[in-house]
Parts: C-alpha cells; structure tokens; sequence
C-alpha cells in the first residue's frame, strides 16, 4: 500500500510539472539529510540553516508574484515547507528519532492526497500511518466514500453556489454598494468553510479509503463565540502548528503582557503572510482581535457566535477582493454606502435563481446542523448495518450529481486554499 | 444469502432513480429547440424510403418529403439537424444503412466549409444531434469526432452530468415527453411558414482560404465509399439558401471531386428562376432557409429530377404515405 501511495503521488505530482519537483525534491533531501546531523554538535546551525534554506523558498514564493516574476510557483510549497520545520525542530528537540529509511520520509512529504490544501501533518503522527500494516477494508471504503461525499457535496453544491453570487459582486465593487458587500462577506464565510473544509473531507476519505487516518482540521469554526476559539477550531492544523513552531518559541505566554502581546501579534503576521503578502493585514487584525479575547463577549452564547461569524465575515474581506485597498474600500462601503432596498430588489440578479438559493439555504442548514450535531450524526451513522449505508452513499451520489455546480457553462474553480 | 439480495435490490433501487433523474433533466427538445428531437424521430418510422438525405439545416427547412411523395410518388426521409458537420452526416448515414438501404443519398455540400476549427463545431449543435441518438457503434464514433475541448463523453452517456442544472427549469413537457418523442417533423422536413424576405443580397467577402479543409475532403470521400461499397447513388447538392455566401471557389471543388468520383451535382443557387423561388416570399429569415412555399417549389423541382435520373419507384397511392401526405396537408393549412 505504501509503495501504491508513494508511486501515485509521485505520478500525480509530476503531471503538474517537473519545476514543482526540483522544489520538493530540494525540501525533502535538505531536511532529511540534515535530520541525521542535528544531534551533532553544529546541530544548532544545520537546523538553521536548513529552515532558512526551505522557509526563504516560500517566502519568495509568497512575495516574488507581487513584483512580476514567477520563477517560484512549486505547487504545495505552503503546506511541505511547514511539515518539514516541523520535523527539523522536533528531531533537534529530541521528540523523536530523525527518520533513517528515506522512503518513509518521502512519503510523508508527497503524500498527494494532502499536498494541495492540507492539512499539515506532523511526522510523528504520519510515520504512525505509515509504518501500520493498511487494508483496504468495506468499513474504511463506507467511511472514506461518505467523507468523500460529504466532501464535494460542501464543494459543489454550497460553495459552488455561493461563488457564483460572491464572484458576481467583489467583481463589480462600483456598481454594487454596502449592502451587497456585506452580503457577500457573509456568504464568503460559507464559501470558504464550505469549500476548504470540503476539500479537507475528501483528503480525509481518500485517505480513510487507504487506511490512513489524519487528524481533523475543522471543529465547527464558526460556533465559535470569540476569535481565539475561531482559531482552536479553524485549520487547526495550521494554527496548531504556528502556535508550536511560532507562537511558543517567541516565549509563548510564560512572559510579560507586552511581550505575550508581541508574541501574538507576531504569530498573526505570520499566518498573513503563510496565506500571502495582502493578508498580513488580515492576519495582524486577527492577533488584535485574539488579544482582546473575551472584552466583547456577551452573557449569551449564540449572540456570541453571530458577533463572532460577522467579526470573521468582515475580515474574510482581504479574501474576496483581490488587494487590501479593495477590501478595506468594501468593509467601508458597508457603513458609508449601505442600501437595502437596492439590494432587496436586485438579490435575483446576482447569478442564482430561486431554485438556487433554495438549494443553497436548505444544504447551508444541513452543513450547520451537522457540524452542531456532528458526533451524535457520525455515531448514528456508525451503527448502522451496511445496506443502510449504502442507502446513504447513494443518496448522497444523487444529490451531489443533481444539485452540484460543475460542467460546462459553470467554473468550477479549484480549492480556495490550494493557492495558499 | 438474504443480505446479498438486499444489497442487490438497494442497487438496483439506485440505478433505476438514476437512470429516471437522467431523462428527466435531459432536454425534450419538444416545444422548444425542436431541432434536437429530429433525429430520433427516424427510429419510429418505417424503413422503406429509397431517398435519403443527410445534411445541416439546407436539408431539413428546405426538401419536404411529403411534397416529393405528392409530386413524384418518392418515398423519401430527410436526416438533417442544425449545424450538421461533414463527419457528423457521415456516421450518421452509417447508423441510417444499418436500418435500411435506400437507392440514393443525397448529399448538401455546405458543411464542407466547416472544418473541425470553424466556430460552426459547438457544443450546443452537437447535443440537439446527437442527445437524442439511439446507442450504436456509430454513435460513439459520432460523439468522439464531434466533441468540442469542453465536453467530455460520460456527459453522454449520463446526460444529468450536462443538464444537471435544469432541475429548477423543468416543465411539464419534461413530465409529457419522458419516455416518448414529439413528432415535429414531416419526414425530416420542419416546417415554418413565416415570411422574411431577403433585403440584401450577402456580398463576396475576401476569405484567407477558399480550399476545403482536408479532413472535410475525407469525410467526404468516406461518404462517396460508403454509398459505393453499399450499391447507393450520391447525389451532391447545394440548397438555394443565400447566406452563408457560396463562393465560386468552393463550387469549382466540389465540381471537380464530383466528376473525379463520378457523381452528380446540383448546385440550386444557379437555379433559382427555374425553380421559381422568390427571395422576396418564399424564405423565412432573410435568405438563411426557405419556407413551406419556397420549400414547396424546390421540392417539386428536385423530385422531377430524382424520378427522371435515378431508378426510383413511384410509390403513389401507398396507404400509409396517403395518409401522412394528408396529415401533411392538414398541417400546413
């Protein structure tokens, strides 16, 4: 199974080009040959100068597109950079042994199904995957197969729909005022939830599929009541990692206010700029709103949530529009510009007919219900015999093919977060 | 035991819903785009016509077999849809010779211009012909030389992949027309009565090339073979419509492929006093297709042709062709 996996995204990884590969193949041999010498006594330097070495190729992969030049455009950079500081600064810290069969390690680096949108997997817990003995099994294919449709069924059917609208609007910031921009950040947070977390249910199928199980990166986000807890349930795997690699090396919180304070700050800017230079602003008023933590909570819950999904909606922004002026301009739009009756009469323009939304509202309920009811669904799920999950399976399959968005005359675009 | 027959039935539940939600979604081409049922309407007529004619909308708008059958006591069918390219009529003349061998095939050139770059070659075109095409060899070799970069051949095979969409469009035609055709044509032939008359005549515009694309070349030759290995006669013909323009140098082509293959060409352009079509009445946007009279005329016309110069039976007085030239008749009141 291991060799299957590794020939195949090899195969799959090479069909987007060889330049991609000269830049994994730099990360993966740099970060395993200098595994084998962090023990030694220059380990200090050789874990320094690796990490510069890898991290400076994704920083300017990050900022050379901003001044026209192109040279880096490895796919999956953002993801496999992070995974392998991670395995350098854990080696020198001595959580584990570095990895001595290369195979092994190569698999972790090109391990397809995550390369493009995550998540980021720690070595330790891949190499557990990897070394157990997999099968394929009828429990593994039900499971992977439902994630996999629940999957698209977020992909196609939701965030497919809702791109339509967005796309129509952040297009056009002139003709449309604040209260189609607001609409549109609101919907954009369902868009991208629907859409990344969507893409993460597929990695997380096929993977169950062969056998590998990866942890989750979402935990309903958006039932969150303040941005910290956004951030504990969204791409946790992201944030994990910067917490573990960033946040805690800068001294974490064992320290004054102002330097917890930095240490925050910093860690935000970072994942603006993991994300790509127009969002170190987006990053840095996320850190704000993580340090003022619980100020603007309310006494009750789900007022908290709606605060917080606005809170979120409105920094989606520095995502919907393509430069951080656009999106500041839209953000003021909302309080300067703001016309309801206009946008009342005009929300049947925007690309989707009636039938649309009403797809659209009834599957954004169902995602919502599910993520609140998620371990008692899945458990439900579980126990049931297997003519009743193929039932499911089936049912899925049909909604997804009738009320997807994809074929001729619609763009289906790629993972949003295939371009981080 | 028990489990595998639940397993069993639970999938062929699904496959029964999905195959339903696939014609369901799948356009009717009813009341609307009626040139997308044309060509199925050929499977449920009788397979005894000894004309055959293949070929865009210069075959379909503008020879009525029915006229044909009135005037000259031919049996004929017309296989035209819109937009029909050269390699589209060519297996389309295989699947007709798999039900029947007619004595001629007649042939309208206007595709030759096309080649598979032209802006003619659409998505659109190719579902209202080939949507509706029964399942055969000749289908499948269709769809391949027909499909444009964006279309992909499981979204013929499962058409919900295509019109998926259409969920919140579907109309009770969808529901009517589920498991039967509409009949929109009279023998191939589609009727319209409107009157547009031509207002300017096209002017020759400079081409880069006038030489037909080699392809369309094989094609062509692969449809003179075919009639040949079969005892058919190939007749070439060029409707009298005006638009798009006919060059002179597309005309010496043909001419000259037809006497290399010794096979007759009329070119109705260089006809159209005789015919007695006027431009002014007799087609029904501006030039592009004739209408019921100029269709009329040109029918009559062609038919004495047909029956003087090829070995065709004169049907008149056939039961079942009496009673469709009197549906015919009562149709075009």
């Amino acid at each position: 199974m291991n060799i299957l996996l590794f020939v195949l995204s090899i195969a799959i990884y090479l069909s987007y080009g060889f330049s991609n590969f000269i830049f994994i193949i730099f990360s993966m041999l740099t970060s395993f040959i200098a595994g084998r010498f962090l023990k030694s006594k220059n380990g200090k330097f050789i874990l320094g100068i690796t990490i510069f070495a890898n991290a400076i190729l994704l920083v300017l992969s990050k900022f050379l597109p901003y001044a026209d030049i192109n040279f880096i455009s490895a796919i999956g950079i953002s993801y496999y950079t992070l995974q392998v500081i991670s395995y350098l600064v854990d080696v020198y810290k001595g959580k584990y042994e570095p990895e001595t069969n290369l195979f092994y390690f190569a698999l972790y680096i090109f391990y397809i199904p995550h390369i493009f949108i995550g998540p980021i997997i720690r070595y330790a817990d891949m190499k557990e995957q990897i070394l157990k003995k997999k099968k394929i099994t009828l429990d593994n294919l039900e499971d992977g197969l439902l994630r996999i449709l629940w999957g698209l069924f977020k992909k196609l059917v939701i965030s497919g729909r809702v791109a339509i609208l967005v796309g129509t609007i952040s297009s056009n910031l002139e003709t449309y005022n604040g209260a189609f921009a607001l609409f549109a950040m609101l919907l954009y947070s369902i868009q991208l939830y629907s859409d990344f977390s969507g893409g993460i249910d597929i990695v997380m199928g096929v993977s169950k599929i062969a056998d590998i199980d990866l942890k989750e990166n979402f935990d309903s986000p958006y039932l969150a009541e303040n941005i910290k807890e956004f951030w504990r349930r969204w791409h946790i795997s992201l944030s994990s990692w910067l917490r573990d690699y960033v946040y805690i090396p800068l001294g974490g919180r064992r320290c004054s206010k102002a330097r917890k304070a930095f240490n925050t700050l910093v860690t935000f800017l970072v994942s603006g700029l993991w994300h790509g230079v127009n969002y170190i602003l987006w990053g840095f008023i996320h850190g704000i709103f993580v340090l003022f933590g619980d100020k603007y909570k309310t006494k009750f819950k789900n007022l908290n949530r709606v605060i917080n999904f606005i809170i979120v909606s409105i920094l989606w922004s520095f995502f919907i529009w393509p430069t951080t002026g656009e999106a500041v301009q839209a953000i003021l739009s909302i309080f300067n510009n703001f016309k309801i009756t206009d946008f009342a009469q005009n929300i049947l323009n925007l690309g989707l007919t009636l039938g649309d939304y009403i797809v659209l509202i009834i599957s954004t309920l169902i995602l919502f219900i599910f993520d609140g009811k998620k371990d008692k669904i899945l458990n439900y799920i579980k126990s049931k015999t297997f003519e009743r999950k193929l039932i499911y399976v089936g049912i899925f399959a049909l909604i997804v093919m009738t009320f997807g968005i994809y074929g001729i005359g619609f763009e289906v675009d790629e993972f949003i977060y295939s371009n981080f | 035991m028990k489990r595998a027959i639940k397993i069993i039935v639970i999938l062929i539940i699904f496959i029964i819903i999905f195959a339903f939600l696939n014609r369901l979604l799948k356009p009717k081409y009813a009341t609307s785009l009626v040139e997308g049922s044309m060509i199925s309407q050929y499977y449920d007529e009788s397979k005894d016509h000894e004309v055959i004619f293949i070929g865009d909308c210069e075959v379909y708008a503008n020879f009525s077999p029915m006229v044909m059958y009135e005037e000259s006591g031919i049996k004929a069918y017309v296989r035209g849809s819109s937009q029909q390219l050269i390699w589209q009529s060519y297996y389309l003349l295989k699947e007709t010779l798999k039900y029947e061998i007619p004595k001629v095939v007649v042939f309208n050139v206007n595709s030759m211009r096309y080649d598979k770059n032209s802006s003619a070659v659409s998505e659109a075109y190719n579902r209202l012909m080939i949507d509706n095409m029964k399942w055969s060899k000749e289908k499948i070799e269709l769809i391949n030389a027909s499909m444009t970069e964006e279309e992909s051949f499981i979204s013929y095979v499962f058409p919900i992949l295509r019109y998926h969409s259409r969920f919140d469009e579907l109309t009770k035609e969808d529901f009517e027309f589920l498991f039967k055709n509409k009949t929109n044509t009279y023998n191939g032939f589609l009727i319209n009565k409107n009157v547009k008359p031509v207002t300017n005549l096209p002017t020759k515009r400079r081409l880069a090339t006038y030489e037909f694309d080699e392809e369309c070349y094989d094609y062509l030759q692969k449809i003179t073979d075919l009639c040949k290995e079969n005892g058919i006669e190939l007749v070439l013909i060029k409707a009298p419509s005006v638009y798009p323009y006919w060059y002179d140098e597309y005309d010496k082509q043909i001419e000259s492929f037809a006497e290399e293959n010794d096979l007759d060409f009329y070119n109705f352009l260089d006809v159209t006093q005789e015919i007695g079509i006027d431009y002014n009445t007799d087609t029904y946007d501006g030039g592009l297709h004739m209408n019921l009279d100029g269709a009329t005329k040109l029918s009559k016309y062609f038919a004495n042709i047909l029956i003087e110069n090829y070995d065709l039976t004169d049907y008149s007085g056939d039961e079942l062709y009496d009673e469709k030239l009197e549906e015919y008749n009562n149709a075009i009141k």
